[in-house]
């Protein structure tokens, strides 16, 4: 069963992903512009609004989104990784509500808010996309970090350490964070997910992207005036962000899962 | 008289096996009204699988041969070790009651099932021994104390009108008073003609309760009988040496130092938060000598142990080390300072790092506090724990796959290869079998007997613990209430 | 003790939620401050004549100190006045009225339907553990759980408006008269629940299953309460904090369902005064809805962390 949900998931991503990292190597030169919405005339998926090769744009159009949301995904932990286990290991209390207690405050604003109040006054770029998705992960993942933390920083085991006189980073890195790894594992795969959204719907309202970019969540978006006339410039890219994100969720469960059930076999 | 051989409830020839392993071989058992049958053995003997094959349950892919019955409408009641794991944290008291009494008042008409249900609700709870039912049954699980849980579960068993309950080590890490309370409440239940199957490996209780007693060893029974006789001649190898293991030796009296003391306590008082939990204005420990501090779950005890090892750093007053100051966070003790003051936790499986070689870990306390170089540590730590019991081929694998008991000798080591001077062991027994129990005590009065410069400090609720030490303190409800020599104060 | 620790955990609540509200106005006020160079000249944008960046300045009063703009703001926004519009000149208040109705209809059908349907396929899943149901179930709502509503909304578009022509595709043509259109709400409710759905059922299923799996709930077995009993009074009163927790959550993905939803089927809500105002750059616009916003979901998330401890069973024995 779980096996069966893996390859599935595996077999769904996989198509988005590949296109996505190996598309723009086969895309080719660009060919002279069509009218727009057209079908066939050698455009195997016609053209799109301003009359381009809907082919080459999906060639081109998953990089930025699966490059942007590995980049915020990996960024937010660079920051919530030290902040959680350094908050979970202090005796300090002033220092741990000093890193916590902002992040509280941050979660309260709704993420996709956040990135059209910044988009209505810097007209961020794809780093600026990558570097505010970060940011609204921050919160909760630094959260998760300290709970995951704190629960192992609270065990004797930490005590025990202390008590044979071991190094602060030895106990941190070596033992809490190496017993947090699992449920951080976990927590990325489901983040990625949820950065995948927040990245192809912050596109999709046509932040970090330029109007006409080749990007699969801009081209739903621009070609959604010709879906009577040209369905496929929507349908494609649609399918692909449906199979990327439906995809990375199934095949990040099937492993949490797997890896549960090794876990629990254990004595 | 009759009624006293009829049966309840018998297993005949009962074999349960896991992966073609038995964990249950052979066993009888007889179980009649109004009696107690006690399963004893050490932990993984089989005695719970038999206890819940009464129940009908058996562990998940097992294969079961032999036969389980019942009398006529004989109804089997459980009482778990952890009371609190059978009630629904989300439900109240009563609903929790209710449920069990609705069933029983099916044949009523509608209207006056609500008020009968109550009755019997009622009724259980008094016979279970909890008074103040009203404010009870309001209550959720969590607003109980533990005792109030197990009665609450117990009452449960007499609701559904059981004739046979079967109590899963209802003692253990239970203080002296509350054990003579349970064996109080179980004796009351018997009373009502209701059969009781204890497991347990808590001798004192077996003895106090049991008309009959089996005791198991590997899913075997290798000795039966009236609890009278099997205590005054054993038959069996095993069950003498389950018995010897509870007759402990008392401590070589001469070598209680005078003289400068080791460890000094001067006018403390610890918090939790703003509540003072524990004040003990004044405790000495000489050199080579062994203090028990004793007192019931919650008293403060542990706090004094984790005080005196830079554990619990929330208090004021004074510690000396040899009469020089020593730091109240182990965070500011300096290496020699951490080395002279070790701890041994009670929960050894969770002081361990699950993921390293128990050798690993052991050995590191002599390269960080003694600056030993990593082989010559490996090579004291493989010897340590040799002398100790510990073969060096368990050593190397991980915690994980050590029995509790030798997990207990490795944390033993790991605190043995700073050379504390002081050695500080909280509750290190109690969650141990009768036989290995025994041998820790004897692993610790071998310790002070060896070592001379080794004081120790046994945290305990129990007895037969606290025999090896010199002195005993006791700690009661946060302050330090007295001490004196084990002797005066053991003896009942 | 219980009263004074539910009571304490309120007060602390309470102090946080009123911190968060004025981290948002605060926050709003300074991303507008952080603007490089002279303000105005970066808002004018695309056309950059002086006589606009000279309205840009009086509208915004940039010749004055920051913190008295601050003050201003944040006492005007007390009073309810969230300022004018530099596109328009509008009142800020007049497009919250103006697009309230909609996203209000949106939300509200949203959440109606949104809690049946969640606890129904989680508790249906649960009762169905391992077969058939619940490997249907729970594979489509994981599935679902993941994808962006802008994706799943053209794809239900170009079955159910194009191919099968059962449904309009937008609510072009309606304005803000919604309910005398059913029809045009089927789709972008039916979008808006996608993702809540999925992960309540989850939930629920989760907690249900846990439950039923417990010690305690084979104890209750073992002395012959009736099934359905264990499944209803037993077990889903354990999922029901962990789904309170969720809706506070949801609140968030509501928020962002419903600017996507208003844009893909041209709803004059909120969501597209929002995302007409950013593209203009109308800074007094966003802030005030930004602030609309962002207290909302402080409140609502405070009244279900309220919800949820209550709810939460607690384990453990009392001293």
């Amino acid at each position: 069963m779980t096996r069966h949900r893996f390859a599935l998931g595996l077999t769904i991503v996989a198509v988005p992903l590949l296109l996505a990292l190996l598309g723009p190597l086969f895309a080719g030169e660009p060919g002279p512009r069509a009218p727009s919405f057209t079908l066939g005339g050698g455009h195997w998926l016609g053209t799109d609004f301003v009359g381009r090769d809907v082919g080459r744009q999906v060639l081109h159009g998953g990089r930025t989104v699966v490059l942007t949301a590995l980049a915020a995904t990996a960024l937010a932990y660079l920051v919530a990784v030290p902040v959680g286990l350094v908050s979970a290991l202090t005796h300090v209390r002033r220092l741990e509500e000093l890193l916590m207690r902002p992040l509280d405050v941050l979660l309260a604003v709704p993420s996709l808010l956040l990135i059209l109040l910044v988009a209505s006054v810097f007209a961020p770029g794809a780093v600026g996309l990558a570097l505010l998705v970060a940011l609204v992960n921050v919160p909760d993942a630094a959260r998760i970090v300290r709970a995951a933390a704190g629960e192992v920083a609270a065990r004797p085991a930490v005590e025990a350490l202390r008590m044979q006189g071991e190094s602060w980073w030895r106990i941190a890195v070596g033992y809490v964070g190496r017993s947090s790894l699992r449920t951080l594992a976990a927590d990325a795969g489901i983040r990625l997910t949820g950065v995948l959204y927040l990245v192809s719907t912050a596109a999709f309202l046509g932040v970090g992207v330029a109007p006409d970019a080749a990007d699969w969540a801009v081209m739903v978006d621009r070609n959604r005036t010709g879906l009577f006339v040209q369905p496929w410039a929507v349908v494609v890219p649609a399918l692909l962000i449906v199979a990327l994100t439906m995809g990375t969720n199934l095949l990040f469960d099937a492993a949490l899962e797997k890896s549960s059930k090794r876990k629990g076999r254990r004595p | 008289m009759s009624d006293r051989t009829e049966t309840v409830a018998e297993i005949r020839d009962l074999r349960v096996e896991i992966d073609g392993r038995a964990i249950v071989d052979g066993v009888h058992l007889r179980v009649r009204p109004g009696m107690v049958t006690a399963l004893v053995g050490a932990s993984g003997s089989g005695k719970t699988t038999t206890g819940l094959a009464l129940l009908g349950e058996y562990p998940a892919g097992a294969r079961v041969t032999g036969e389980v019955r019942l009398a006529e409408g004989g109804l089997v009641g459980y009482v778990p070790q952890h009371p609190a794991a059978v009630l629904n944290p989300a439900r109240r008291v009563s609903a929790l009651l209710d449920d069990i009494a609705r069933p029983q008042v099916r044949a009523l008409p509608p209207a006056e099932r609500r008020a009968a249900a109550r009755e019997l609700v009622l009724r259980a709870l008094s016979d279970a021994q909890l008074p103040d039912a009203k404010a009870l049954l309001r209550r959720y699980p969590h607003q109980l104390s533990g005792g109030q849980q197990q009665r609450v579960v117990l009452a449960q068993a007499l609701l559904l009108g059981a004739r046979v309950v079967v109590a899963d080590e209802p003692t253990t890490g239970q203080d002296a008073l509350t054990k003579d309370r349970i064996v109080d409440q179980l004796a009351a239940v018997t009373a009502r003609g209701i059969a009781v199957v204890l497991l347990s490996h808590d001798l004192d209780v077996v003895r106090a309760l049991a008309d009959e007693v089996l005791v198991m060893r590997a899913g075997r029974v290798v000795e039966s009988g009236p609890v009278a006789r099997l205590w005054r001649y054993p038959r069996h190898e095993w069950t003498r040496r389950l018995l010897d293991a509870q007759r402990a030796a008392p401590p070589d009296e001469t070598r209680t130092g005078a003289g400068q003391p080791v460890l000094e306590v001067r006018h403390l008082t610890a918090v939790h938060g703003r509540t003072t939990v524990l004040r003990a204005p004044h405790l000495t420990l000489h050199p080579g000598e062994c203090l028990a501090v004793m007192g019931r779950s919650g008293s403060g005890k542990t706090t004094l142990a984790r005080c005196l090892a830079g554990l619990h750093r929330d208090h004021d007053g004074e510690l000396l080390l040899d009469g020089t100051t020593l730091p109240r966070s182990l965070r500011h003790r300096s290496r020699a300072q951490l080395a002279a003051v070790q701890y041994v936790f009670q929960d050894t499986r969770a002081a361990f790092d699950e993921h390293r070689p128990v050798l690993d870990q052991v050995a590191r306390t002599a390269v960080r506090l003694r600056g030993a170089d990593e082989r010559a540590a490996r090579e004291e730590a493989l010897t340590t724990l040799d002398s100790l019991g510990l073969a060096e081929e368990p050593a190397h694998r991980l915690p994980g796959e050590l029995s509790g008991g030798e997990l207990q000798r490795a944390a033993l080591a790991r605190a043995l290869l700073a050379h504390p001077r002081v050695l500080i062991c909280d509750e290190i027994t109690s969650g141990l079998d009768t036989v290995t129990r025994r041998g820790i005590l004897d692993l610790l009065a071998g310790l002070l007997r060896d070592r001379d410069d080794l004081s120790l400090v046994l945290i305990t609720h129990d007895r037969e613990t606290a025999r090896i030490a010199h002195r005993v303190a006791v700690v009661d409800v946060g302050e330090l209430a007295g001490e004196g020599r084990a002797r005066q104060v053991l003896t009942p | 003790m219980r009263v004074s620790g539910l009571r304490s955990f309120v007060a602390r609540r309470l102090l946080l939620g009123v911190a968060q509200t004025v981290a948002v106005v605060l926050l709003v006020f300074a991303l507008t401050e952080a603007l490089p160079g002279d303000a105005a000249v970066a808002l004018a944008g695309d056309q950059p004549d002086p006589a606009r960046i000279a309205a840009i300045r009086e509208a915004m009063h940039l010749d004055r100190p920051a913190y008295e703009r601050l003050a201003d703001w944040a006492a005007g926004l007390a009073r309810g006045d969230f300022g004018t519009s530099l596109a328009s000149g509008r009142p800020v208040t007049q497009y919250i009225a103006d697009g309230f109705g909609p996203t209000l209809l949106l939300a509200a059908l949203t959440l109606a339907l949104l809690i049946p349907a969640g606890f129904g396929l989680g508790v249906l899943a649960a009762r169905h553990e391992g077969r058939l149901v619940d490997r249907l179930v729970s594979s489509a709502t994981l599935a679902v759980y993941a994808v962006p509503e802008f994706a799943l909304g053209v794809l239900l578009v170009t079955v159910f408006a194009l191919k099968l022509a059962w449904l309009p595709p937008t609510a072009v043509g309606y304005g803000t008269d919604l309910l005398g259109h059913p029809a045009a709400l089927v789709l972008p409710v039916l979008v808006l629940l996608s993702r809540p759905v999925c992960s309540l059922s989850r939930l629920v299923r989760a907690g249900m299953v846990d439950a039923l799996a417990s010690p305690y709930a084979a104890h209750t077995r073992r002395y012959g309460v009736p099934g359905a009993r264990i499944r209803y009074a037993h077990a889903l009163p354990n999922a029901l904090a962990p789904a309170a927790q969720q809706l506070a959550r949801t609140v968030d993905w509501l928020l962002c369902g419903v600017i996507v939803v208003e844009a893909l089927f041209v709803i004059p809500g909120l969501g597209t005064v929002l995302l007409n105002a950013v593209a203009e750059r109308d800074v007094p616009v966003v802030q005030g809805l930004a602030v609309v916003f962002g207290v909302l979901t402080v409140v609502l998330n405070l009244g279900a962390d309220l919800v949820a401890h209550r709810l939460t069973p607690r384990a453990g024995v009392a001293a």
